[in-house]
């Protein structure tokens, strides 16, 4: 791409007057190439934007989605040179007047981007390359760029001339317009200036005209900018080195306001985060916080984390606290009815403080700690209960539970069933048993190595206990302690 | 100005006159106006008669079993504090006692936090006694003790946990004062499963559980002792009927 400064498009003679009128050729200020042009009212009038459109054909055959998500992370790239990012079909585009002054000139933007999107591309396994163009209008730096022609118009009454050359499939009509127009003789868009205006109105509609007075900067381009996404990270170096994490509380306080301040300004809330403690000549200590229900409120996450110290012990004396948030979301906040008789006589207590209990419990003992229980289709009695994390139940179909069998099941179910006295035909735990009813044949596993034959009794300990115990049909036959009735 | 605060001041009492007026009929009397000391009592659930309290008030949850409710304070269950319940081992029943309570608890919408049982907790009998497991919490029986009772702590304090079971057999009388006063704080009923008797207990009731000495053999029948329940002077023993969800025993 040539220097700004230096015209490359010189300016075509137009191909017919009236279209000169429309555009307006300020003739008398053609010969000032930048700088601050002056109006009939000697005000100081801004120079014409200038983008930067960046082109990927490659993406035309992705889904829409895919095509957003790409986007999005080579706007990231783009936004180094420009403050203004753009989402449009298969590209972007970059408003680049503001940052010429800082760059220089225009290949000097172009050397910054090119390295970084080749290499973006390559990293989203796309084919790397790329067309660009740049001029006064959006829509016109995009037809340029579709053209491959990787041109730079710089000033607006240039436009109409270098827009002209290029063919109308640059448009990216649709079958029965591209024909319409072949019919008409049209191979380029300077055929189309020829034509009279009411009459492509007519035939082709306002869209089609609209497109056309954006790329030619008659009428006024909406934009969709591209909006970074949210980091918040923080650090603090503490004055002096800390080694009871007690000391710290203040300091995370500080550090948890402001993020309050900041997710609250935002309408945020966050669902995890971590800090890192960092110790002199040896690798920081992370904590992580993850929460179950997003939070903002600072006393919440001030809590969790004192939970988190109160089980730290940390290998050096911390020099410095940094945060960071790893995931934000979008702050939900419940509806309470407006009058106590609406709520549902069943779920009169809100989730959101059992889920503040649950994690503070999970802080404290460790997410496996913690369980909640459900039946399982079995008719093995050890596997037909299962205990489940209480994080990983959200994976787990709600409300669903398997048919238990009618025979009595014992509260309390020993880990390894105990093996039970036989002497002189009578039963012993402790004390002598004596079987109140039964038995209760169980049969399962045959297909499989471990087979379970057993025949189930309820019984009744001298001393009190209700058991549940069972006869091993297969080896040994040996009585077995399986449970207590408690 | 005297006339609105006349007519301000007299309003309530009107109200109040119609509120109550179910007690002594349309009687126009000043007294009327006072609710008696059985309103009262119904009413309040700090307030009660200093002598003779089995089966008085009405301000206990119901045990489930008439027998039972008849010799506890409030007939019924406190609403909040702890519980004791003294097995000399597992398996006399125990959790039978409190199987009524658990239902109405996770029918409340309200949670019920396990903190290490002795043994597995079976989801199968659970479901047998009409106990929905979705509401059910279990703390692992290999948390240590001090996280097991700051968890118990923390589930008294929360208003989701409608009730909270622990097994702790041997538990110092400050630590058993902080949970009853945690619990009384939190409004969550705590029960203490132990093996012993301690006699200087401050929790709020105490019941030990035996097998009936008239019926040893039999499955069902257990004899329970409120061995301790404010309010109460002595100890009552009965006979109850316990496993009867259980038909095929």
């Amino acid at each position: 791409m040539k220097d700004p400064e230096s015209t490359a498009q010189l300016p075509l003679p137009l191909p017919f007057g009236a279209k000169a009128e429309v555009i307006k050729l300020p003739l008398s200020e053609q010969t000032i190439p930048t700088g601050k042009k002056r109006n009939e009212k000697g005000q100081i009038k801004k120079p014409d934007s200038l983008w930067y459109a960046v082109y990927f054909p490659q993406l035309i055959k992705l889904s829409a989605s895919q095509q957003q998500k790409y986007l999005n992370e080579l706007a990231a790239v783009l936004e180094s040179v420009s403050s203004t990012v753009s989402f449009h079909p298969q590209a972007l585009i970059c408003e680049i007047r503001s940052s010429l002054k800082y760059f220089g000139c225009i290949d000097t933007i172009h050397d910054k981007v090119n390295e970084p999107l080749s290499e973006a591309l390559k990293q989203l396994s796309l084919a790397d390359y790329f067309l660009y163009a740049a001029c006064p209008t959006v829509t016109g730096s995009l037809l340029l760029a579709r053209s491959g022609h990787n041109g730079l118009i710089y000033r607006k009454e240039n436009l109409c001339s270098a827009l002209g050359q290029l063919s109308t499939e640059v448009l990216h009509l649709n079958k029965e317009q591209n024909r319409r127009l072949r019919n008409l003789g049209v191979r380029y868009l300077r055929d189309i200036w020829r034509l009279p205006t009411d009459g492509l109105y007519k035939r082709f509609g306002s869209e089609f005209m609209g497109l056309l007075e954006k790329a030619l900067g008659k009428s006024p381009e909406l934009t969709h900018n591209y909006v970074p996404p949210l980091t918040f990270s923080i650090s603090y170096d503490l004055p002096y080195e800390v080694e009871s994490l007690d000391r710290l509380l203040p300091v995370a306080e500080e550090i948890l306001g402001q993020l309050q301040e900041f997710l609250q300004q935002r309408d945020l809330s966050t669902t995890h985060l971590v800090f890192y403690l960092k110790h002199e000549k040896r690798n920081c200590t992370d904590i992580n916080i993850s929460l179950r229900q997003a939070s903002r409120c600072r006393r919440h996450l001030l809590m969790l984390l004192e939970t988190q110290f109160s089980n730290l012990i940390v290998p050096a004396p911390v020099i410095a606290v940094k945060m960071k948030v790893k995931k934000f979301d979008t702050f939900m906040s419940y509806n309470e009815s407006l009058l106590a008789e609406d709520k549902p006589a069943g779920r009169q207590y809100n989730n959101s403080n059992l889920n503040q209990f649950m994690e503070q419990l999970k802080a404290r003992l460790g997410g496996l700690f913690i369980n909640s229980i459900y039946t399982v289709a079995e008719h093995c009695p050890e596997y037909a209960t299962k205990q489940l994390a209480y994080d990983e139940t959200e994976n787990k179909v709600g409300g669903y539970h398997a048919r238990v069998p009618l025979a009595p099941r014992p509260f309390l179910l020993l880990q390894e069933p105990e093996q039970l006295v036989l002497e002189n035909g009578e039963l012993y735990h402790r004390k002598p048993i004596t079987i109140i009813s039964g038995p209760e044949r169980i049969e399962s596993y045959w297909w499989s190595g471990t087979d379970v034959r057993r025949d189930y009794y309820v019984a009744l300990e001298k001393n009190g206990s209700r058991l549940w115990i069972y006869h091993e049909r297969r080896n040994g036959n040996n009585w077995f302690l399986h449970g207590y009735f408690a | 100005m005297k006339t609105y605060s006349e007519s301000s001041k007299k309003a309530p009492d009107s109200l109040l006159g119609r509120a109550y007026s179910h007690i002594d009929g349309a009687d126009q009397d000043n007294l009327s106006d006072v609710p008696g000391i059985e309103e009262l009592l119904r009413r309040n659930a700090d307030l009660w008669l200093g002598c003779d309290m089995a089966g008085q008030g009405v301000h206990g949850r119901s045990t489930g079993y008439p027998k039972l409710d008849d010799t506890l304070p409030g007939r019924g269950w406190p609403q909040n504090g702890l519980l004791e319940i003294i097995s000399p081992q597992w398996g006399m029943g125990e959790l039978q006692l409190l199987i009524p309570l658990m239902r109405s608890v996770i029918e409340q919408g309200q949670w019920i936090l396990w903190i290490s049982p002795p043994h597995l907790l079976y989801a199968p009998a659970l479901i047998q006694a009409g106990i929905d497991t979705d509401q059910i919490l279990v703390v692992n029986l290999d948390t240590s003790c001090k996280d097991a009772l700051w968890s118990m702590e923390k589930a008294l304090q929360t208003k989701n946990c409608g009730l909270v079971l622990a097994w702790q057999t041997w538990l110092p009388s400050k630590v058993l004062r902080r949970l009853q006063l945690t619990a009384e704080n939190g409004d969550t009923l705590g029960i203490l499963f132990k093996r012993r008797e301690s006699k200087y207990s401050p929790s709020r009731i105490s019941i030990q559980i035996r097998s009936s000495a008239s019926n040893i053999n039999s499955f069902k029948e257990a004899e329970i002792t409120v061995v301790k329940a404010r309010g109460n002077f002595q100890p009552h023993t009965i006979q109850l009927q316990l496993y009867q969800h259980h038909a095929c025993i």
